[in-house]
């Protein structure tokens, strides 16, 4: 059958976003002021046409297993295909203690769900990616290269933690690839990879049988003489939310109304879990500026440049700059609030004030009461 | 399936005092609030209260209608037993007859209504915006063995020749029931909202069906015929806030009444959702030169601009400079820099160009001369056009009278 597959990892594996994920995986952290990251991947691959696609899972998935349900949201709840939650090594035959070393590892984890992918092409993104990517271009530009592999790379070489770098040639072709570097160079990887299906499977079991886990380190790295590699570059924006740092500074980016066009295009529509929160009310007493705000709020308060979530109260007296307040955060009156990052329920007491920077955001845990 | 109790939703309505807001919409799919429409209240009320079976009588244009509520899914209603039905009208063996008149709505869907062999019918109408536990009526209904009960609600008394008025016995019992009296006898009006026992209601159906002096409406005819029957008929108080948002400043005090806490039209309270469906758009914005006051604001609205005391839906741009206050705008709608807009209710994807001015002040206006100004879905007005209080545009930006 013509046409992609999608399967979206969902990893554990990074640990510099704290508290954010103490309670669930990156790929369901809420970003934007209504979305989880996994909405941008999921939108991507439906808005190029993709019909089935699955996710696999890794620790800490309650929440993102809530968040995804049926797939509805998405338009993939399907008779035939949609969305297949792919839990942890769902074909290992026995529970290991480190249950994920790489890409590879995973997906021989779920080496008979390979088999049974409908599509002749595979594509494959991390769940921690924020880009509106148009996958369908990407897949004409596949097929009219004739890679065997195509990677898609940012139009910079902007430091992640744990990114991928490709040295590409004038003609779009990668010659090398590089990580664990200390100066990134070449251009930025974005973790999304597009092969046929015959070819994901032939590598999947070459590499298992050779105990390679890692697609960088395995099959980018190792096999590039034996594969022609093609990169796609995006250059509009594109995150990685694999810090604190990042993700506070990447959300902050959304407040540049341009930034926002590209990220929010109308023609490919970002779609989130639908919430049934009312309008916001913003009250007279308000300075409300430069800020995003989510459905079900109610602005009472100061609040700059910050980013608000659906459901989240800001009382009178009570101030809020550079900051996200995820869901159902409530600010009591005149409490002062700069560089915070609240998860889901947070409350704040009367007359409290919360100083982070914009260099060192303070988070403050889920269901924390200050 | 048998179930206890099922709901009719009369949505068939043209809304002719909405005029532009309805000429290609029926009115309960008008939006309100920010991001619902009418319907959305009587269909989350049925959600709400346990009631998983609605049909839903549409005549006049109902394709936003129909393409609005679909397979139900915002509202729970995308049962695989139950859930919400279109019912228009059909053509039979007989002929083909539109509905009548709200009592032969229903008595062209008696076989609808026989799939489910309810114990209790509810009827509400398309056009109200309240919150409602309809099963606390149904358990008042049952309590006290009434054929029909009626929901009431006290209003002043100088405004009772306006409604429905019932007299009721120390019972609560109805005694009596006048339709716009020149001289109440009571200040409790009804609500438009009925329960029936099935059995009862289906006789009085089919002997008003046969009476061909009849003018077929519940209010006018059949709730006249049981009283006169002598059926136990009861008035079920209710005491919350509910509007009929029939005509054009209805609609916009509704709206106003949203914004006001003491009001009693809370949306934000979690107890009792009212379910919409909603579109994928980004959260609001409002730039670092707006002015947002004491108004509600929807997901993809963009606002640069100065909002005060207004409602905007979803997707409404307010560019920089630019001016709203006292208006209702609807999804989609744009005001270009410096246009201003006051006192103006304005339809679906309305455009309002460079330097508009559309509505006024009350108090910068002669009081003969003042009312809301309102457009219709689609309308655009050139840079610099002028659209007095009280004027009313169609969407080829042409005057329509009142």
């Amino acid at each position: 059958m013509k046409g992609m597959h999608g399967i979206i990892f969902s990893y554990e594996r990074r640990n510099d976003l704290g508290e954010l994920t103490e309670v669930r995986a990156p790929a369901s952290i809420p970003f934007g002021g209504r979305y989880r990251v996994i909405d941008f991947a999921l939108s991507n691959m439906v808005n190029a046409g993709i019909t089935d696609v699955g996710v696999v899972l890794h620790g800490r998935y309650q929440s993102l297993l809530d968040h995804l349900g049926t797939g509805k949201n998405w338009d993939l709840s399907r008779k035939r295909g949609g969305l297949t939650l792919l839990p942890p090594y769902a074909d290992k035959p026995k529970w290991e203690d480190n249950a994920f070393r790489g890409k590879l590892d995973a997906l021989m984890g779920i080496r008979s769900y390979l088999d049974a992918i409908r599509q002749d092409y595979v594509v494959m993104t991390d769940g921690d990616l924020v880009v509106n990517l148009p996958l369908d271009k990407m897949y004409e530009e596949h097929l009219k290269s004739g890679a065997d592999i195509s990677v898609v790379c940012a139009d910079d070489s902007f430091a992640v933690a744990d990114g991928t770098y490709f040295e590409v040639d004038q003609d779009g072709w990668v010659t090398d690839t590089l990580y664990h570097i200390h100066q990134p160079r070449g251009r930025r990887g974005l973790e999304v990879y597009l092969l046929s299906k015959e070819l994901l499977i032939r590598l999947t079991d070459e590499c298992a049988s050779h105990d390679q886990y890692s697609f960088r380190r395995d099959v980018l790295q190792a096999r590039r003489d034996q594969l022609k590699i093609h990169a796609f570059i995006w250059r509009e924006y594109a995150a990685q939310i694999r810090s604190v740092q990042e993700y506070y500074e990447r959300s902050m980016q959304l407040l540049d109304p341009a930034i926002r066009r590209e990220l929010f295009c109308p023609q490919r529509p970002v779609r989130a879990k639908s919430s049934d929160e009312a309008s916001s009310y913003i009250d007279p007493q308000t300075h409300c500026v430069n800020s995003i705000v989510g459905d079900g709020s109610c602005i009472e308060g100061t609040v700059e440049d910050s980013i608000l979530f659906p459901g989240v109260v800001v009382e009178r007296g009570a101030q809020v700059q550079g900051c996200i307040l995820m869901k159902g955060t409530v600010v009591h009156k005149n409490s002062v609030l700069h560089n915070v990052i609240s998860d889901k329920d947070v409350e704040i007491m009367d007359g409290r004030t919360l100083m982070g920077h914009a260099s060192y955001p303070l988070v403050i845990a889920k269901g924390s009461k200050i | 399936m048998k179930k206890e109790c099922i709901a009719m939703l009369l949505a068939g309505g043209q809304g002719s005092r909405l005029y532009v807001l309805t000429g290609d919409m029926a009115k309960p799919a008008v939006p309100f609030g920010g991001k619902f429409r009418i319907i959305d209240f009587p269909l989350s009320n049925c959600t709400n209260s346990g009631i998983d079976t609605v049909g839903v009588l549409t005549q006049y244009r109902p394709l936003e209608l129909n393409s609005y509520i679909g397979s139900g899914q915002p509202w729970d209603l995308d049962r695989s037993d139950g859930g919400v039905h279109i019912l228009p009208p059909y053509q039979s063996a007989t002929g083909a007859t539109w509905y009548k008149g709200t009592a032969n709505a229903i008595y062209q869907n008696i076989g609808f209504i026989d799939l489910y062999d309810p114990d209790y019918v509810v009827i509400l109408s398309g056009d109200h915006i309240y919150k409602m536990d309809y099963s606390q009526m149904v358990e008042q209904h049952k309590r006290v063995g009434a054929a029909c009960t009626i929901s009431v609600m006290e209003v002043p008394w100088a405004d009772a020749s306006r409604f429905g008025i019932m007299s009721v016995d120390e019972n609560d019992m109805i005694t009596e029931f006048a339709e716009k009296p020149k001289e109440p006898k009571s200040n409790l009006a009804s609500m438009g909202i009925y329960v029936f026992s099935w059995k009862a209601l289906r006789h009085y159906l089919e002997a008003d069906e046969a009476d061909p002096n009849s003018e077929n409406d519940f209010g006018k005819n059949v709730i006249p015929a049981m009283l006169a029957a002598g059926e136990k008929m009861a008035a079920y108080r209710f005491s919350g806030y509910w509007k009929d948002v029939g005509t054009l400043e209805s609609l916009w005090d509704a709206n106003m009444d949203m914004l006001a806490r003491d009001a009693g039209l809370d949306l934000l309270e979690p107890d009792w959702p009212i379910y919409a469906r909603t579109i994928s758009l980004p959260p609001a914005f409002l730039g670092r030169e707006a002015r947002v006051e004491h108004s509600a604001v929807s997901r993809g609205c963009d606002l640069e601009g100065t909002v005060l005391n207004s409602v905007l839906s979803p997707g409404v741009v307010v560019e920089k400079g630019a001016q709203v206050s006292y208006s209702v705008l609807m999804p989609g709608t744009v005001v270009k820099s410096g246009a201003v807009v006051r006192y103006a209710i304005l339809g679906e994807n309305c455009y309002i160009g460079e330097n508009s001015r559309v509505g006024s002040d009350p108090a910068e206006t002669d009081p003969d001369q003042w009312g809301l100004s309102v457009l219709g879905p689609g309308t655009k007005t050139e840079p610099g056009r002028v659209v007095p209080a009280k004027t009313m545009l169609d969407r080829y930006g042409k005057e329509v009278a009142r």
